[in-house]
């Protein structure tokens, strides 16, 4: 076989190039934010004063931007006075990888500043709570709408207009409205997630159903299913794994109504930690919670993709050839494939 | 053409089992079918008058250009597709929706792709009411007639394209229907695995009560498969000519040098490809470049 290229077009990669690419695409970003950071000489726009010299208005530990300083330096310099001293540094809220790593830690640890303040894990148990109840109320009555819809022309001529044109109503505009009926605590928090994901929900899962091969709902009529049975034994099992797929894509888009939906009433969760943090300039920890976020989610789809392949076996090898599934699929594509059966 | 050569001319064997054949009761009776369908007002038919008698255990193949119909004649037989006129009667009864005593083996696999071979054999028992139990063995049972017992914990994934096709007749025939439909089963395999499904096809419908309604676009399998062949054409899509197939059974391939099979064959070539008036000298003449002068 000949050499494969890194660069070639269509083909895919062996896996271990695959997962060395993987890897560089974390990488190269906290490469580049490392040579930011560490550099003296990259950006760096801002002096540290250690000696404020005879620089009237400096202080130590102040920062202040490098031409002024440069300024100040001259101006001092001309006149003979004592020269001020600093080191180049980046803006606050530019914090070097070390200090966010080590934030990963501490800012559990930090107990909060006032008294009635959540600590950082009682934030996050706070956001999953409400992402959670948005986005199960949101399925329990999404889901089957919108398999509903993909079946019966009946319900999607119903439904869908409406729900098409509600989808274009922005979720975070019935903020006001919901907590004037739901009140500030987290009812209007999950209400904003539910009308951000149910309307969405309802469309992607009448499409996916709509999907489903004809030829094997024609197969199953020919074998004489029919009405209630057509759809349970037949459209529903054969797109549920497109609709775990959905699912898994909605959750996403759920996380990102989170943030709009924390600021809603009283701001709480991971929100209302990153706005204190903020607030305090612990910009470490600003940066912390949001990768947390990201984490979090990344976590949860390669757990959800995991759980896919293990409860519908069926899909390993169309999922794997095709290429779809989860881009943590994709990324992280070891698994074995089933070998083919030879012709008996 | 001498009178050996015509297709025509059964040999006393073919001839008596003809005979028996017209013997047997009529399972589906179409008479007069026509289907149309409406394009921006205006309607296309897309075949009229369609009348054939199919006898218990008759092995009919359809042939025809594309474009005939043929597909949506035999859509109309399984429930698939609604008729816009004539009446097709199976056992005597007008044929409404699709249903088990119709079973249909389709071109594109349609296994159900989450369920097991075993399970996929079981379907139709199934939805007939049947408890597991019986089900399960009942569809061992066919698996075991077509060969894949082996397979029946294998997901369709699993299978090769012949092996799929092959489940898929166990499951249509496990719905003991009183008519199989077979829309080009085997369009989609290689030429050698093909050549295989035939024969094992054959082998089935030896032992099964079944009456075989099959659809293809190729004359060798119409003529090694059938007992009758109808051939349908095009514009409007009708039904051409309805040839008793003057090879004698058992079938091999050596009768692929026979002379019932070249006269059968020759005919079949006349009524589907017809031959076709283009006229050489009324080709657009093309000037080559350089080479042009020197190739003929």
């Amino acid at each position: 076989m000949p050499k494969r290229d890194w660069l070639g077009l269509k083909h895919d990669l062996p896996p271990r190039r695959r997962f060395v690419l993987a890897l560089c695409s974390f990488l190269l970003p906290l490469a580049l934010w490392c040579a930011i950071s560490y550099v003296p000489w990259l950006w760096h726009p801002l002096v540290h004063v250690t000696a404020p010299g005879d620089v009237d208005y400096f202080v130590e530990d102040m920062d202040v931007p490098r031409a002024d300083f440069d300024a100040e330096l001259e101006k001092v310099q001309a006149a003979g006075g004592t020269l001020p001293e600093g080191y180049r540094i980046n803006p606050l809220y530019l914090p070097p990888p070390h200090r966010v790593a080590r934030a990963f830690y501490t800012a559990f640890t930090t107990e909060p500043r006032l008294p009635n303040e959540p600590w950082l894990h009682e934030s996050l148990a706070h956001s999953l709570r409400t992402i959670f109840w948005g986005f199960v109320i949101s399925s329990i009555f999404g889901v089957p709408l919108g398999i509903l819809c993909g079946t019966y022309r009946f319900f999607s001529r119903l439904q869908e207009p409406f729900i098409e044109f509600f989808r274009y109503l922005p979720a975070p505009a019935f903020g006001a409205l919901c907590v004037a009926i739901l009140g500030i605590d987290d009812g209007p928090k999950i209400a904003i997630i539910f009308i951000g994901t149910f309307f969405q929900q309802v469309l992607v899962i009448s499409n996916t159903v709509r999907k489903v091969d004809p030829g094997l709902i024609e197969a199953a009529q020919t074998l004489g299913a029919r009405g209630w049975k057509l759809l349970r034994r037949v459209v529903i099992p054969a797109s549920v794994s497109d609709i775990y797929t959905d699912m898994r894509i909605l959750l996403g888009w759920a996380w990102t109504y989170l943030i709009v939906a924390e600021v809603v009433g009283t701001m709480s969760g991971i929100t209302y930690f990153i706005n204190q943090q903020a607030r305090y300039r612990n910009f470490d920890n600003v940066y912390a919670a949001i990768f947390m976020i990201g984490i979090i989610g990344f976590t949860t789809d390669l757990l959800l993709a995991w759980i896919g392949r293990v409860i519908f076996p069926w899909k390993r090898r169309s999922a794997a050839a095709s290429g779809k599934g989860s881009l943590l699929g994709r990324i992280f594509n070891s698994r074995p494939k089933p070998a083919k059966a030879v012709e008996a | 053409m001498s009178a050996a050569l015509d297709y025509r001319n059964l040999s006393p064997e073919v001839a008596a089992r003809f005979e028996r054949i017209r013997q047997r009761p009529v399972i589906l009776s179409v008479r007069g079918l026509k289907k149309t369908y409406g394009v921006n007002g205006s309607t296309r038919t897309v075949f009229d008058g369609v009348s054939i008698d199919i006898r218990r255990r008759e092995f009919i193949t359809v042939i025809g250009p594309s474009g005939c119909g043929k597909s949506t004649f035999i859509r109309i037989i399984a429930g698939l597709d609604e008729c816009s006129g004539g009446v097709a009667l199976l056992d005597g009864r007008e044929i409404g929706e699709p249903g088990p005593d119709r079973g249909m083996v389709f071109q594109g696999y349609t296994l159900f792709p989450w369920l097991t071979v075993k399970r996929n054999v079981m379907f139709g028992i199934e939805m007939r009411g049947k408890d597991k139990f019986t089900a399960e063995s009942e569809a061992r049972q066919w698996l075991d007639m077509v060969g894949l017992s082996k397979f029946e914990e294998s997901y369709p994934h699993e299978l090769s394209g012949g092996m799929k096709q092959r489940v898929a007749i166990a499951r249509a025939l496990a719905n003991e229907p009183r008519i199989l439909i077979m829309d080009e089963p085997f369009g989609a395999l290689d030429a050698q695995t093909r050549a295989q499904m035939q024969s094992y096809l054959l082998q089935i419908w030896k032992k099964v009560d079944i009456t075989v309604l099959f659809i293809t676009h190729d004359l060798e399998e119409a003529a090694y498969l059938s007992d009758r062949i109808m051939v349908m054409g095009t514009n409007p899509g009708r039904i051409v000519e309805v040839i008793e197939n003057p090879i004698p059974r058992p079938r091999s391939t050596a009768q692929f040098v026979s002379p019932e099979y070249l006269a059968l064959k020759l005919r079949l070539e006349e009524l589907i490809h017809p031959p076709i008036d283009v006229e050489e000298d009324k080709l657009p003449v093309v000037k080559l470049t350089k080479a042009g002068d020197d190739v003929e």
